[in-house]
Parts: structure tokens; sequence; C-alpha cells
């Protein structure tokens, strides 16, 4: 029906209207800012702001509290600056979610998008990988490939992209799927173009947008999970900074000085829930809502 | 749906019957299908433990173990077998439900199992009365105005309580409930033989940290669901059409329909709820399965995470695989089969 | 076939359907009896993505209590939100003005609980897809008592009792098996009596079927036309049929309106309006009529150019972008008159009859 596309002469947005379009704006600006105020000031605050080092603080300094001069979130029992370790514990969470994210991309969306477009008896089989991969609770495998690898940045990011890869992998498959019967591949298909330049030119980038979508959920989910490896003693192992090992530190010392769990917690909420929100709302504007 | 009448004893057609209902056919193809993934949990659970650099032996031993020891362990543990043997052996032994013993104690892993899962279970049940009894209550009134301030609140809550890890809410329940107003304890465990009251009053806090996030996800899909019916489906309006009230409709006729997606989800979640009760179990120090896994981690007594992780992976497919039943028994679109 | 999809039992002595003609003269209805409907200048408008979509544009009719009425028109053109207004049903989305009243009493801008008091009770509707329009999780028993129950003060035993009652009456062979069948287990005209039996529940007094035969075949269609006929002879309702199809209307319906753009265009008892024509728009309809020779499930023929943008109507006659003998004239909005007795239109050059 060409009730879209009409001279607009009769029809005009109301106020209501306008406002509501501006409200579906900020749904992916204020999101979007804060992720960049996040990654900004994880990434490059340590460069440019005086902050003290992370590590190796003065033992007499420790548990000051804050907006103590030269610690603006006051200081840890060891010492150590917290806003410094919050800094660089968000550095190595963040770098952490984005090295997995991509893997999972990469890795996940590759696979997924070979098994939906070959079909047949490789379909079956890494389906059915992806089917043992996904039943195991993705916490318990990770800290058991933690514990074989032993705690590291690298070795967390191994262990994380163990079930990332699947995730991906599943959403690229059902992206493909259903993008396969469409006249466009169909043609591409006739045309004779070869397999992996119907993948790479026709799928990757009509796939591309679900999994960008996704991995921005992914990305709350990994931190999260690195937090927990990392509280658990199995990701950052300490005195470097993460969210995760600072909430550990933090909770042995609850009920004294209760604040040192809240920065870190703070810190991981407010940069997953900006992730949540921009894929939600990226999600809900790709299914067309 | 004519059946031309074969000539054969009336017992059989209706064994055949029942046998070709369609629910009975996905039943069996789903507990067939079951089977290889527990085998390949448990086959990748082997390959990722027998990555541990070095030998397994020495790690037990400690670095002093001389090479002797060492030796004798390995022979003890069948290390010296290749690794295919090694799998096998396990999996004879862990059909009959011998998962080994434990290398720190010297006693059957599952003995110890079994009471361990019982606290486990009772935690993640808890949970999911908690959060399916208030979610469901909260999508309902949500879904009964769109829009409007209840379902405003309630989907700001849920994208706010689904962004906020687990160990983080528990930390902050701990702080307020057990460190600023002490009217709960901040760890421990009492079995239910000390008083339901007393167990349950143990298990508040960590309960409700892993029921937030459910409850959160339940109100999200539950709303979505019930809000897509009555505004997409045909039969909401010929319900609406009868006159019946607007409770009776979306209780009756919305909810209904939902309730069978909800089973599959709270079966699919069960798989993932179960590894967040590790960490949880390690904050409140509850004798679960998770926490006899993160003991045996730090322990590197691999007999016992190899059955932690074998456990955990099969609760998750039983769980999909029960959800996945419940929903073709309950739902009398599959039921008959026509989807 | 087995008794049980197509067989339905015989009528009772005594009951069999009168011979019809499409036109029916009914002396005890003459114009100037008080209709149970009479809508006037009704109106719906959408609010769609910031545009505001004008549904139904100005629509006026009557219908006689026990007279059966059909609106025709292609697809889009105002038929079921029309109707769905007068019950009610519309989203919230949608804003309704001009006037309906029903037996004398206004049902434009009733509050939701008087609504709701009369959905079913004084107005009931049958709807296209009788697969999509019974719930497939409920048991049709628990589905039709539910309807019997909304209206009447009624125990569980007393409303299977009126559920089997009614099944019967729609002809639905053993009925009470059908009670604990779910709708996916019915063919699809078995379903369509059964939404038949839930929207005769509560009596009303006039029962709306929205295309509800369309998604038949034909054998079915016909014997679904031939019950509500019967039914509504035998319980005094009034019917208010929208079709697509030209055919069923002449043939069933007493009264025709063709609606075109969200407004009547053409309205005339069904002989007066195929014999003598009048609108060039439902002219263009006739040319499209669909016959038995074409396949039961083929779309219906469109009428040649696009339906109007009901964002943006143009000034004038709506139909005037697709019309053959559109002039200058027909820049200015022609009035819906009776310009013949009994017979009113919308045009400013009526096709002559012979034409
Ligand atoms: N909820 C709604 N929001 C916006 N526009 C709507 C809505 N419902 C219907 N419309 C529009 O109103 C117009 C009339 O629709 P309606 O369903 O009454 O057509 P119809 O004559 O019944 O057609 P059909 O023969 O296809 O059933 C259509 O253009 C449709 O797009
Ligand atoms: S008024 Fe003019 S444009 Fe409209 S139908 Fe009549 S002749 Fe055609
Ligand atoms: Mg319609």
């Amino acid at each position: 029906m060409a009730v879209v596309e009409a001279a607009p002469t009769l029809v005009s947005g109301t106020g209501e209207e306008r406002s509501r379009s501006w409200l579906r704006a900020l749904e992916l600006i204020v999101p979007g800012a804060v992720l960049l105020l996040v990654v900004g000031a994880c990434f490059v605050g340590p460069l440019v702001l005086p902050v003290p080092s992370p590590v190796g603080g003065n033992i007499l300094e420790s548990n000051l509290p804050a907006f103590s001069a030269g610690h603006l979130l006051g200081t840890d029992p060891n010492g150590n600056d917290v806003l410094a370790r919050i800094l660089h514990g968000g550095q190595s969470s963040l770098t952490i979610a984005i090295a997995v994210n991509l893997l999972g991309l990469l890795a996940g969306g590759t696979l997924g998008a070979l098994s939906g477009y070959a079909g047949g008896v490789l379909d079956s089989v890494i389906m059915r990988v992806l089917d043992v991969l996904i039943a195991f609770p993705s916490l318990v495998l990770t800290l058991a490939v933690a514990q074989s690898l032993g705690p590291s940045q690298t070795n967390t990011i191994l262990a994380l992209a163990f079930f990332s890869v699947p995730a991906f992998a599943r959403i690229s498959r059902a992206a493909t799927l259903r993008l396969r019967e469409q006249p466009f591949m169909v043609a591409a298909r006739l045309c004779g173009t070869r397999g992996w330049r119907v993948l790479l030119r026709h799928l990757a980038p009509n796939i591309m947008p679900q999994l960008i979508t996704f991995g921005m959920l992914g990305m709350g989910i990994i931190i999260v999970i690195e937090g927990a490896l990392s509280f658990l003693g199995l990701g950052i192992p300490p005195p470097a900074p993460s969210w995760g090992n600072m909430i550990a530190q933090g909770q042995a010392s609850l009920s004294a000085t209760p604040i040192l769990v809240v920065w870190p917690c703070v810190a991981l909420f407010i940069t997953v829930l900006a992730f949540n929100l921009l894929g939600e709302t990226l999600r809900a504007r790709w299914s067309g809502r | 749906m004519t059946t031309t009448a074969p000539p054969d004893p009336r017992e059989s057609r209706v064994l055949s019957r029942v046998l070709g209902s369609p629910s009975v056919r996905l039943i069996g193809k789903r507990v067939l299908m079951a089977v290889p993934i527990i085998l390949g949990v448990s086959i990748l659970t082997f390959w990722v433990l027998s990555l541990i650099p070095g030998n397994a032996a020495q790690q037990v031993l400690g670095p002093d173990a001389t090479a002797a020891q060492v030796r004798a362990l390995e022979q003890e543990l069948g290390l010296d077998q290749p690794a295919v043997t090694r799998y096998l052996d396990w999996l004879g032994g862990a059909v009959q439900g011998d998962l080994g013993n434990s290398l720190i104690s010297g006693q059957p892993v599952s003995g110890e199992l079994g009471s361990r899962l019982a606290v486990t279970g009772e935690l993640v049940g808890l949970a999911f009365v908690i959060s399916i009894g208030l979610a469901v209550p909260v999508a309902l009134l949500a879904a009964y105005k769109p829009n409007r301030l209840v379902d405003r609140i309630s989907m700001v809550v849920s994208i706010t309580g689904l962004s906020v890890a687990n160990y983080v809410l528990a930390l902050l329940l701990v702080l307020v409930f057990a460190v600023q107003m002490t009217v709960f304890p901040a760890i421990g465990f009492v079995p239910l033989s000390e008083g339901v009251g007393a167990n349950l009053h143990s298990l508040a806090l960590p309960a409700a940290a892993i029921a937030f996030p459910l409850f959160c996800f339940y109100t999200r899909f539950l709303r979505g669901d019930l809000v897509d019916q009555m505004q997409g489906e045909d039969y909401i309006v010929t319900a609406r059409a009868k006159g019946i009230g607007p409770w009776r409709v979306l209780l009756r006729h919305a909810f209904r329909n939902s309730s069978f997606g909800l089973i599959t989800v709270v079966g699919l979640n069960l798989g993932t709820l179960i590894g967040s009760t590790v960490i949880i179990e390690q904050i409140f120090a509850l004798p679960g399965i998770g926490q006899l896994l993160l003991q045996a981690i730090n322990t590197r007594d691999f007999i016992v995470v190899q059955a932690c992780v074998v456990v955990f992976a099969i609760i998750a497919v039983l769980a999909n695989l029960v959800a996945d039943l419940l929903y073709a028994v309950l739902d009398p679109r599959i039921r008959y089969g026509s989807r | 076939m087995s008794v049980e999809e197509t067989g339905y039992p015989p009528f009772p002595a005594g009951e069999t359907l009168l011979a019809r003609t499409p036109d029916r003269a009914r002396p005890d209805q003459g114009g100037a009896a008080e209709p149970l409907l009479e809508v006037t200048d009704l109106r719906v408008q959408f609010r769609r993505g910031g545009r505001r979509v004008n549904a139904v544009n100005g629509l006026s009719y009557r219908l006689p209590a026990g007279r059966m009425l059909a609106i025709i028109g292609e697809s889009g053109s105002g038929k079921s939100v029309s109707v769905r207004a007068l019950m009610g049903l519309l989203p919230e989305t949608a804003t309704i003005t001009g006037s309906a009243r029903f037996d004398g009493s206004e049902l434009v801008g009733l509050p939701e609980p008087e609504m709701r008091g009369r959905r079913g009770a004084d107005i009931a509707m049958v709807f296209q897809d009788p697969t999509r329009s019974l719930n497939p999780t409920m048991k049709i028993g628990l589905q039709i008592t539910e309807a019997v129950r909304a209206h009447a003060d009624m125990d569980r035993n007393a409303a299977r009792d009126r559920a089997i009652e009614l099944l019967q009456l729609v002809k639905l062979p053993v009925p009470e098996r059908r009670l604990v069948e779910y709708p996916h287990q019915l063919s699809g005209g078995m379903r369509q009596r059964v939404m038949i039996a839930i929207a005769l529940a509560a009596e009303p007094r006039l029962l709306i079927a929205d295309e509800a035969t369309t998604a038949l075949d034909v054998t079915t269609q016909a014997q679904i036309m031939e019950l509500l006929l019967e039914l509504q002879e035998r319980l005094g309702m009034a019917v208010l049929m929208i079709s697509h199809d030209l055919g069923l209307a002449a043939t069933y319906a007493e009264d025709v309106i063709v609606m075109y753009a969200g407004r009547a265009v053409e309205y005339a008892p069904a002989g007066t309006l195929f014999e003598h024509v009048r609108m060039p728009y439902t002219q263009a309809l006739l040319g499209a009529i669909p016959r038995l020779d074409r396949e039961p499930h083929a779309p219906m023929p469109s009428t040649p150019g696009q339906a109007p943008d009901l964002t943006a109507l143009p000034a004038g006659c709506p139909f005037a972008p697709r019309c053959t003998s559109a002039d200058e004239q027909c820049a200015d909005e022609p009035p819906f008159a009776e310009h013949e007795p009994g017979h009113w239109w919308a045009c400013w050059h009526p096709v002559r009859d012979g034409a």
C-alpha cells in the first residue's frame, strides 16, 4: 500500500511526535556518549591526566578517603590510587571484551555463515559441535579452561572466546539461512560467482549488522564474566588491577570500607548498562520496531 | 484423517498409534539428541583438563616429589595410559555412577556430589520460585496497560537489573542486609534438617542475588510476548469481541499461550543459571556443587573438577530436554502435531 | 469424505430454507421504521509513525432489524476498520468520530466497560480467518462457554449444555466431542462454524461477518453463507456481511454498500445495484468479479490503478485518478445522495443503464 511514500501535504508531525523522534535519537546518543566517555577515560585518561600508578602504592598512604590530595577516589589498603586502578582495570576489562568479541565475531561469524551456506553434512557437524559448547554452563567451562591455562590476560581471552564463538556462530547461521534464498543471493549463485566471493561480497555485509548488534550485548556479557573470573582469582592476577579483582579485594574489607567495593561495581554497572542499552536499541532498530 | 485399517491385532495398532504420535516421536528424537551432546561435553572436559601444562601427577604431588613418587601416582591414576583409553575407562565407570576418587581426600566423588547437589538444587529452586513468582504478576500488570507507568517502570528496572552482575548484586545485598541492617547472615548455610525457617533465612540473600536478574529477564520476556499477542493476534480480538473482561482476556488467552514459551525459556536458563551458582556459593560460603568445583580447581583435584563439569553440563542438557518435552506435552499445538 | 467432514444433518421439518430472491421486499420494514443500526458520518483516523491514516472518511448507512446488508469494496477501503469501530475493537492509535446509533443509543465514545457489555450481546462478529481467530491452545468448549457466560449468569453445566445447543445450531456433527477438541483438529469450515457459534452465544441482534467465507473453499463458502442466512431468519438477527466478492453480496444480501477510500460511494438494494450500476467504481469492480471458472483462491482481480493514499486524500472525488469518466467537475467532491428512489451514489457522471 502506498501509505508510506505519500506527498506530505495533508500530514504533518505533531509536537508529540517530534519529541518522540528526539527521544528515539537519545536512545542511541546517550549510551553511545557514555561508552565514548568510559573508553576515553580508561585508555586516554591515564596518559593525559595526572593519575598515579595503579600499583606499587605506598602502604603509609593506605585507605585514604575520597577527595584526598592527589587521590580523587582515595586509596586501597595497599595504598594504591583507586581512580588509577579503576581506569587501568577498565582498560583490561575492555581490552578483553573487545578481543573476545572480535574473535567471536570473526571466527563464529565465519563458522556460522559457512555452516548455513554450505548446509548438509558440514552444517550438521558444525551445529552438533556448537550444541556441545552451548550446553556447557559458560562460566564453568571458562573456569576449567582458565585453570588449565593459568591466569593471565591472554588466557582469559582464549577461555572466554570458547563460548563466545558458538553464540556468534548461531546468530550468523540463522541470518545466513534467512538470506540464502533471497533473490540477490540466488542470482549471485546462478551467475556462477564463486562460493567465497558470495560469502564475502554478498553475505558478510548483510549479516554484519546483526552480528555487531549481538556484539554490543556480548560486550556487556564478557565484561561481567571477566569480572567474575578475576573475582574468583582466575582472571587478571593481582596486583594488576581489574574491576573483578578490585571487587574481590574490597569484599575482604566489606564492613570496614564498603566504598572500595562500590567504585568498581559502579564502573562495571555503568559500562555494562551502556552496552546493553546500545545493543537493545540497535536490535530494536534492525528488527524494525 | 482416515487410517486404512490393517488386518493386524488391535494392540499393535494402539502401540503404533502411540509410538507414531507426534509428541512421542518428538520426545524420542530429543532424547536421542541429548546423548551425543552429553558425550561430547565429557570428551571436551577431558580434553580441556588434559591441557594442564606439565604432568598432572607432578602438579598434585608438588615440586618436591621424587620422580619415583610421580611415576607411582601416574600408574595409580592410569595417567601412563593413552588419553583414549583413560577416557573410555572413565566413561565406563561414569555410566555406572563411579566418577572416580578425589585426589585430595581419596573419597569417591559421587558420594560428595549428592549432598552438594541438594544444596545447589535448593538454591536454584528458590531463585526460580522467587523470580517467576514476581515476574508473572509484574509482567501482567505491565502488559495490561502497555507504555503506561507500571510498564515503563518495569522496563527500566528490568534493563537495569540485567546489567547488574550477580556478584555485584550479591555484595550489595550483603552490604545492606547483612552488614548494615544485620537481618540476614552474610555467609553460611543452615541445612533443612535444622528447620525450614532457619534454612530459608540462610538462603535468602544468595537466592535473591540469583533471582533478581532472572526476574528482570522473565519480566521482559513475558511482557513482550503478552503485548505482542494482545496487539497482534486475531484470537485476542475474538476474545474481546465476546465481551469478556480485559483481565480475563489477558490471563485466559494471552498468558496461557505465553506460559508455554516461558517453560522453554526457564529450561534454557537452568543451564546458565547453574553456572552462576559457582560465584554465589563462593560469596556466601554455601556447600554446593559450585563451591566444590572451585575448591577442586584451587587444589588441582582434576578428578573432582571433571566430575563437577560433567554434572553441570548434564544438568543443563537435561533441563533443556525436560523443557522441550514439557512444551511438547503441554502445548496442544504440538501435542496434536499442528506445527 | 466422511460424514463428519461435510455431511450436515438435514434441516428439521418446517425449517427448510425459504426460497430466496436476492432482492426480497420486506413490507414490515419500510424505510421509515427506526433502523437497528444507523451510522452517520463515521470517521476513523489512525496515528502511525508520525502520519495520520484516514481509514474511514464520513461513512453513513442504515441497517433495519432483521435485514442483511453487504459492504463491498477493494482491499484497504476501510470495511473492517468501519465495523471494528462499532464494537470498540480498534487499537488505541485510532480516533473515532461521527455517530453510530445502535437501537437508538450511541456507540461512538461509549466508555469501555459499557462497550464490553454490548460486545457479543448486542453486536457479535465473525472474522475472516477461523484458524487465527480461535485460540490454538484452548479447547473449543471453553472458547464457547466463555462467550456464553460473559453475558449470562450460568454455571458450568448449563453453559456446556448451551454450547452443545449452539454447535447444533451451526450444524456441527457430534457436538459433545467437539467440545474437548482443539481448533486445529477441525477443518476450516468447521472452525468457522465454531466461530459462528461463539458469535451467537449471547443472542446478538446484529451479526457482523467480516469476510467470513473468504478463507474457505467455494463449497464450504456456500454452506457457511446458507447457514448465516438461515440463522438470520430463524433468530431474526440483522446481518452485516463484508466481502470482496460481489457475486456473494448479490446472492445473499438485501442491500449493498460500495465503499471506496473509507466512504460509501454507492448504496442500493442488491438487485437495483447490479441491474442499474451508477458509480464508475462499482462498474470497475463488476468487471473484476470473480467467476466460477476461476480458481477458488485466485487473488481478487483488482481494478486498474492505484489504491488511494489514505494519508493524503486529494480534494474532490477520491476515485478521480483512476476514473475513465473524470473531468474538471470531479475536482469538487460529488455529494452522496439519493438520486433515484432507494439508490444512493456519489458521482458527477453516473453510468447510464446499458452503458
Ligand atoms: N491499526 C492500524 N493502524 C494504521 N492503519 C490501519 C490500521 N488498521 C487498518 N489500517 C489502515 O486502514 C485502511 C483500511 O483497512 P481495512 O482493514 O478496513 O481494509 P479492508 O477494507 O477491510 O480491506 P481488506 O479487504 O483487505 O480486509 C488500510 O489502509 C489499513 O492500512
Ligand atoms: S465523480 Fe468523477 S471521478 Fe468520481 S467517479 Fe464520478 S466520474 Fe469518476
Ligand atoms: Mg478487512
